[in-house]
C-alpha cells in the first residue's frame, strides 16, 4: 500500500512485463521441458502482477478476481503438462525438447 | 478486499448473486453434463474392447445439446440476444451458429474415433469425454463476452484437445504432438492472457460490451496500451488457428496426433477461435478498426501463402492437410479482415462448411492410415481408386471442395469470402486468397493423382496389402461430410440463410 | 426440390436447361451402370449425347434468325443475396457454339473410344458437355463462372486417366494454368458484381450489368477486364500464356483432344466476345490493339511452331494456337465483319481441327506413333484416310469453297478495316499454315510406304461415318455459310452497336468496292465467300 501511493504502478507494469519477457524468451531457449513449463508458470505470473496492478490502479476489484481464475487455469495446467511429460518419460528417459524431433518442426 | 469478503460472509442476509438464464446455457450445460456422465458411467462399468455405446451415448449428447441450441435459435432470431451472468455471456446468432458448427465437429470426429479406438485398441470412454469438455470450452468461448470467460473458454478447450493429442499412448509421436502442442498453447495462452491485462488496463474492463461503449466514449491520448494488447490478443488467436507467424505447431502436432483427434481440430478448434476473434476484434474493438485491420491484412496474406507454398514440398499426407488447413484459416482471416457484417457471415459460412470438408478428409485419413495410424504417405494412398474407390471418390469430393471447384460447398465458401473483401476494397487480398488455392489445388491434385493415377506403374509387382477396413460409424461421418460437401454446393440457400441470420445487421462502429 | 433443376418459366418447356441438364443426368446414369457391363455404359452415354445433339438442333430449329438479343431464357433464382440465378439464354453467338458442341460430343466419343475403364470415361466425358453447353449458355456471370471452371475436372480426369506417356504433367499443367486464370476471374466477377451495385443489391446478371454501363469508372474497368481477361487468354490460349496447350493436347486422348480443341477453346474466345466486348465495351476499345497484337503473335508463333514439330499431334496443337489467332484477330478488329469471321472461324476451327485430331488418332491407333519422321507413303495403304485428310487439311489451311476460307476472309475483312497492316502481317499466317500443314501431308502421305506403313490399314466403316458429318459441315459451310451468318449478324450487329453507344469508338464503315453498305455488304462478301 505505502509502496503504491509512493511509486505509482509503472514499476509495478515495467516488472510485469520484465517477467513475461523472461518467461516467453525462456521458453524458447531452453530445452528441458520441465524448465519450459515453468517459463510458462512465469508468463502466467507476470500476467497476474499486470492485472492486480492495473485493478490497483483502476479502482476495480474485477481485476483482482481475474487473478484468482488464472491461478485456478494454472493449476490446470500444471496437471495437464505434468501428465504429458511423465506420459513422454515414461517411455523415453531423460527425454529433451531437443529429443522430440521424430517429426521435423 | 479480505474485510469485504467477511463483511459479506457475516451478514446473516443471502450473498447477492447475479441470476442466471439457465436456459441460454443448456447447450454448454447438456454438453458439461453428459461428459462428466458418460465418465462416471464408463468408469463403472466393465471396460470391454466394445465401444459402441460410448460412441452412441455422446452423440445422444450432442444431439441433445443440439436439439436445445435450435429452440434458442429462433428465440434469439425473434427477440434479440440473451445477455447472461451479468453479460458475461451472450447468447447470440453467432454463438449458436458457431456451437452448432463445435457440436456438429464432436460428432464427425466421435464417429471417426469408434473405429480408430477399436483398430489401435485403446480404451476408454475417456476420449469421447474429453471431446465434449472440450467442445464445452469451445461453446463457452463462442459466446463469451468478456474476456476472461474467453480466457476460460480457451483454456477448457485447449487442455481436454492437448490430452486428445496424447491419447495413443503407445505412440510416440502422439506424446510428441502432445507436449508440442502443450508448450506452444500455453505459449499463446499466455500471450492472449497478457493481451487481456493490457486491455483491461486501457480500457477499465474485460466485459466486452463496456469495453465497446468506453471506446465509444472516449478518446485514448494515448493509445499504445491498446495497440499492445492487440498485438498480443491477435497472437493468442492466431496460436489457435494457426495462423501465418504461428503456425509452425500445426503440422508436427497434425502429424502425430491421432487422426479424429485432427478433425476436430481442424474443424471444432478453430471454429472456436475465429468466434472469439470475431467477438474480440469485429464487434468489440470495431471503432479501431483501422489500427488492426491492416495486421489481420498482413497476417491473413502470410497465412494464405505459408498454408499454399510450403505444403507443395509435403510428401506426408497429413501434414499436407495440415498446411492446407493453415490456408483455409487464412481465408476466414480474410472475411474477418473485411470487418463487415458481410466479412462474419463469409467466415461463419467458411467454417461451417470447412468442418464437413475437414472432418471427412482426416476421415479418410484414419483410415487409410491403417493399424498404428502411421501410413500416411503419398504412397500410401497410391491405387486406392481402384481397391477402394467409393472412399477415393469421398476423398476426391473433400480435395476439390477444398481446391473451390465449383458444385461444392468449398467454392461458395470463397465465393462469399472474395465478396466481403471485394466490399471492403481489399481487391489485392482476394486476388492472393485465389492464387494461393492455386497453389494448394496442386498439393490436392498430387493426392488425388496418387489415389486415381498409377494404373501402369510397376506397383502391381507390389505385395497385395489387406484390405481396408472401413468401420461402420467412420462410414456414416463420411456419408455425411459427402452429402454436406455436395448438398451445400449445389443449395447453399439454407446455410447463407442462417449465416445471415446468425449476423444480424449491427450498427458496430458505422 | 431446389430451385436448381425446377427451371419453369412461363409455363413452357425450359430448352435451354434440359441441354444443360441431359447430359449431367447422363453422367451420373452413366456412372451408374455395373463395371461388368462396359458396353453398355457406351451405349448409354452415346445415347445421352445424341440426345444433346438431337436438343442442340431444336435450339438450332427455334431459333429465331432475324432476332439479335437473347432467346429462350430460362430463368430461376439460385441464391438470394447475391442475387445468383440460373439464367440461360441463346443468340446467334452462342447458338453456334451450342450446336457445335452437340455435334462433336458424339463424334469424340464414337470416334475415339478409350482402351480401358470405359465406365469413368463416357462420364466425364458427359460431365464436360454439360459444363461446355451451360458455360455458352450461362446469361449469369456467376454460373458461367461456375460453368467455365467446372469443366476443368473432367478434362483434368481425361487426360491424366486416359492420356499418353507424359499425361500427368499434361493434366496438372492444364489445370494449374486455367485455375491460374480464373482466380483471376473469380475475383473480377465479383469485383465487377460488387462495385457495379454500388452498395444496392448485388446481382450477377449479365444483361443488367451489361446494360447499365458507365456505373464503374474507366480506369476500373479496364481493370476488371484484364481479370476476365487473363482468364480468357490462358483458356484461348493467347500468346504468352499458351504453354499449357501443346502438351495437353498432345498427351489428351484422341476423344478429349478433339474436344480441347473443338469445343474448350472456344470458352475462351466466346468469353471475350461475351464477357469482354459486351460487359467492358471500353475497355475492349481501350485494350484492342493490344489484343491484336496478341492474336496476330499467336497466328505467327504458332505457325512457327508448328512448322517445326516433329510430332503430329503437336502440330495439330500448334496449328490450334495459330486459328485461335485469327478469332482474336477477329474479335477485337471490332467490326461486324471481322467478329462475324471470328464466330464462323469458332466453328470452323471446331469442324477442323476436331477432324485433324480424330485422324491423327487413328494414325496412331494404327501405328502406334505420332511421329512425322516415322509415317510415310500412307496415300498408298489408306487412299481414303489420305483423301479426308487432304480435305480436312484444306480446310484448316482455308481454301476458298472449304469453310475456312469464308472465316479467315471475313476476319482480314474486318481486321483490315481497323488495323489494316496487323491483317498485312496475319496474312503470312495463312501462307505459313499452307507452309506447315502441306509439308506434313508431304511427309506423311506421300511417297513409296516403308515396311511399317506398307499395310497400315485404311479407315472403317464406323470411322467413315463418324468423319462423314464432319465433312459435311466442312464442305457445306464453305459453299453456303449464308444460313450460319444470318443468324450470326443481328446478336453481332447489335454487339457492335453496343460498343458504339458507349464508346466514341465509330466502326468504320464497309469497303466501298461492294455496291451496297451496311446490310447489302454482308450478303457480298457472303456472296464472294460462297462463290
Amino acid at each position: 500500500m505505502m509502496l503504491a501511493s509512493t511509486l505509482g504502478p509503472t514499476p509495478y507494469l515495467v516488472l510485469g512485463a520484465v517477467l513475461f519477457t523472461v518467461g516467453a524468451v525462456g521458453l524458447l531457449v531452453r530445452r528441458n521441458p520441465l524448465v519450459m513449463f515453468m517459463c510458462i508458470e512465469l508468463m502466467l505470473n507476470a500476467t497476474n502482477l499486470t492485472f492486480v496492478t492495473f485493478a490497483r490502479q483502476l479502482d476495480d476489484v474485477g481485476g483482482q478476481v481475474i487473478v484468482f481464475f488464472v491461478l485456478v487455469v494454472a493449476a490446470a495446467e500444471v496437471v495437464i503438462g505434468l501428465g504429458i511429460i511423465v506420459g513422454i518419460l515414461r517411455r523415453r528417459p531423460g527425454a529433451t525438447a531437443d529429443d522430440l524431433r521424430l517429426m521435423k518442426g | 478486499m479480505t474485510s469485504l469478503l467477511f463483511a459479506q460472509l457475516g451478514t446473516p442476509h443471502r450473498i447477492q448473486t447475479p441470476s442466471v438464464a439457465w436456459s441460454g446455457l443448456l447447450p454448454v450445460l447438456v454438453l458439461l453434463g453428459g461428459a462428466v456422465v458418460l465418465m462416471v458411467v464408463g468408469a463403472l462399468l466393465p471396460r470391454r474392447s466394445r465401444h459402441s455405446w460410448h460412441l452412441w451415448l455422446t452423440l445422444l449428447i450432442a444431439a441433445g445439446s443440439i436439439g436445445c441450441a435450435v429452440p434458442l435459435w429462433f428465440r434469439v432470431r425473434d427477440h434479440g440476444p440473451l445477455s447472461i451472468l451479468r453479460d458475461a455471456v451472450r447468447v447470440d446468432g453467432l454463438a449458436l451458429f458457431l456451437g452448432i458448427v463445435i457440436v456438429v465437429g464432436v460428432m464427425l470426429a466421435a464417429l471417426l474415433t469408434d473405429g480408430y479406438l477399436r483398430r489401435e485398441e485403446l480404451e476408454g470412454p475417456e476420449p469421447y469425454v474429453l471431446l465434449m469438455l472440450s467442445a464445452t470450452g469451445g461453446l463457452l468461448m463462442a459466446s463469451a463476452n468478456d474476456l476472461i470467460v474467453m480466457f476460460l473458454g480457451l483454456e477448457i478447450l485447449s487442455l481436454a484437445v492437448y490430452v486428445l493429442a496424447g491419447l495413443h499412448v503407445r505412440r510416440l509421436r502422439s506424446g510428441e504432438a502432445a507436449m508440442k502442442y502443450f508448450v506452444l498453447g500455453g505459449f499463446s495462452s499466455a500471450f492472449f492472457l497478457y493481451g487481456i491485462a493490457l486491455a483491461y488496463g486501457a480500457t477499465g474492463s474485460t466485459n466486452l460490451t463496456d469495453i465497446q461503449r468506453f471506446l465509444a466514449t472516449n478518446t485514448l491520448t494515448n493509445n499504445g496500451l491498446l495497440l499492445a494488447s492487440f498485438a498480443l490478443l491477435l497472437v493468442g488467436f492466431g496460436f489457435k488457428v494457426a495462423a501465418a507467424p504461428f503456425h509452425s505447431w500445426a503440422p508436427d502436432v497434425y502429424e502425430g496426433s491421432p487422426s479424429p483427434v485432427v478433425s476436430f481440430m481442424a474443424s471444432a478448434v478453430k471454429a472456436a477461435a475465429f468466434a472469439g476473434l470475431i467477438r474480440v476484434f469485429v464487434y468489440a474493438f470495431a471503432l479501431d478498426r483501422h489500427d488492426w485491420q491492416p495486421i489481420v491484412y498482413v497476417v491473413a496474406v502470410l497465412t494464405l501463402l505459408v498454408g499454399s507454398v510450403l505444403a507443395v514440398v509435403q510428401t506426408n499426407v497429413k501434414r499436407m492437410l495440415a498446411y492446407s488447413s493453415i490456408n483455409h484459416a487464412g481465408f476466414v482471416l480474410v472475411g474477418v479482415q473485411a470487418a463487415s457484417d458481410r466479412g462474419v457471415r463469409s467466415a461463419l459460412f467458411y467454417l461451417a462448411t470447412y468442418t464437413f470438408m475437414v472432418a471427412g478428409s482426416f476421415g479418410v485419413v484414419t483410415i487409410v492410415g491403417r493399424r498404428g495410424d502411421n501410413r500416411h504417405q503419398l504412397d500410401d494412398y497410391k491405387g486406392l481408386a481402384r481397391t477402394e474407390p467409393l472412399l477415393a471418390f469421398a476423398f476426391l469430393v473433400f480435395l476439390l471442395a477444398q481446391a473451390g471447384v465449383p458444385f461444392t460447398s468449398g467454392l461458395w465458401a470463397k465465393f462469399y469470402v472474395i465478396g466481403a473483401a471485394v466490399e471492403a476494397r481489399s481487391f489485392w487480398l482476394a486476388l492472393v486468397a485465389m492464387l494461393s488455392t492455386v497453389i494448394s489445388a496442386f498439393l490436392y491434385l498430387r493426392i488425388v493423382l496418387a489415389m486415381y493415377g498409377g494404373a501402369d506403374e510397376a506397383d502391381e509387382a507390389a505385395p497385395a496389402v489387406p484390405r481396408l477396413r472401413i468401420p461402420f460409424a467412420a462410414r456414416i461421418a463420411l456419408v455425411v461430410s459427402v452429402v454436406a460437401t455436395i448438398g451445400f454446393g449445389l443449395v447453399p440457400g439454407p446455410l447463407t440463410h442462417a449465416s445471415k441470420t446468425a449476423v444480424p445487421k449491427i450498427a458496430a462502429g458505422k | 426440390m431446389s430451385p436448381v433443376l425446377a427451371a419453369e418459366t412461363a409455363g413452357s418447356f425450359p430448352l435451354l436447361t434440359a441441354v444443360v441438364v441431359l447430359p449431367a443426368i447422363g453422367a451420373l446414369v452413366t456412372a451408374l451402370v455395373s463395371k461388368r457391363r462396359p458396353e453398355l455404359a457406351k451405349q448409354c452415354a452415346v445415347l445421352f449425347a445424341v440426345a444433346t445433339g438431337a436438343l442442340t438442333i431444336a435450339v438450332l430449329a427455334g431459333f429465331d434468325t432475324h432476332a439479335a438479343g437473347f432467346q429462350m431464357i430460362d430463368h430461376v433464382r439460385w441464391v438470394q443475396d447475391p442475387q445468383i440465378s440460373w439464367t440461360m439464354g441463346v443468340d446467334g453467338i452462342s447458338l453456334w457454339m451450342v450446336v457445335l458442341t452437340g455435334i462433336l460430343f458424339p463424334i469424340a466419343m464414337l470416334g475415339a473410344p478409350p482402351h480401358h475403364d470405359e465406365k469413368p470415361f463416357y462420364a466425364w466425358l458427359l460431365l464436360l458437355e454439360a459444363g461446355c453447353l451451360g458455360a455458352f449458355l450461362a446469361l449469369d456471370l456467376f454460373v458461367f463462372f461456375l460453368m467455365f471452371e467446372i469443366v476443368l475436372v473432367p478434362m483434368y480426369f481425361l487426360i491424366s486417366g486416359w492420356g499418353y506417356e507424359g499425361r500427368r504433367y499434361a493434366a496438372m499443367k492444364f489445370f494449374l494454368y486455367t485455375m491460374f486464370g480464373s482466380a483471376f476471374m473469380l475475383v473480377g466477377t465479383v469485383a465487377l458484381a460488387y462495385l457495379h451495385a454500388k452498395g444496392g443489391p448485388v446481382t450477377f446478371d449479365l444483361r443488367t450489368i451489361a446494360e447499365h454501363q458507365g456505373v464503374l469508372s474507366p480506369q476500373t474497368g479496364r481493370w476488371l477486364f484484364l481479370s476476365f481477361a487473363i482468364a480468357f487468354g490462358v483458356k484461348v490460349p493467347l500468346v504468352p500464356l499458351h504453354t499449357w496447350l501443346p502438351d495437353a493436347h498432345t498427351q489428351a486422348p484422341t476423344g478429349g483432344s478433339v474436344i480441347l480443341a473443338g469445343v474448350m477453346l472456344k470458352l475462351g474466345t466466346y468469353g471475350f466476345l461475351r464477357f469482354g466486348l459486351y460487359v467492358f465495351p471500353e475497355a475492349s476499345v481501350y485494350f484492342a490493339p493490344a489484343m491484336i497484337t496478341l492474336g496476330v503473335a499467336g497466328i505467327i508463333y504458332g505457325a512457327i511452331c508448328a512448322t517445326m514439330q516433329q510430332d503430329l499431334k503437336r502440330l495439330v496443337a500448334y496449328s490450334s494456337v495459330a486459328h485461335l489467332g485469327f478469332i482474336i484477330l477477329g474479335t477485337f478488329s471490332l467490326t461486324t465483319q471481322g467478329i462475324d469471321g471470328g464466330v464462323l472461324q469458332m466453328i470452323n476451327h471446331g469442324v477442323s481441327t476436331g477432324a485433324l485430331f480424330l485422324l491423327v488418332g487413328m494414325i496412331y491407333e494404327r501405328r502406334h506413333t505420332r511421329e512425322i519422321a516415322k509415317l510415310k507413303g500412307l496415300q498408298r495403304s489408306a487412299p481414303v484416310m489420305a483423301g479426308v485428310f487432304t480435305l480436312v487439311m484444306l480446310s484448316s489451311i482455308g481454301l476458298p469453297g472449304l469453310n475456312g476460307f469464308v472465316g479467315e476472309y471475313l476476319t482480314l475483312l474486318g481486321a483490315f478495316l481497323t488495323h489494316r497492316w496487323w491483317a498485312v502481317v496475319a496474312v503470312t499466317g495463312v501462307i505459313l499454315a499452307s507452309l506447315y500443314l502441306l509439308w506434313a501431308y508431304q511427309r506423311v502421305f506421300h511417297g513409296t510406304p516403308d515396311e511399317a506403313n506398307a499395310d497400315m490399314p485404311d479407315l472403317r466403316w464406323t470411322e467413315r461415318l463418324v468423319m462423314a458429318p464432319l465433312i459435311v459441315i466442312i464442305v457445306f459451310m464453305g459453299v453456303y455459310p449464308k444460313p450460319v451468318l444470318d443468324r450470326i449478324e443481328p446478336s453481332v450487329k447489335k454487339l457492335v452497336q453496343h460498343i458504339e453507344t458507349n464508346t466514341h469508338y465509330r466502326e468504320p464503315k464497309a469497303p466501298k468496292v461492294r455496291p451496297a453498305p451496311a446490310a447489302g455488304g454482308q450478303t457480298a462478301s457472303q456472296g464472294k465467300a460462297g462463290k
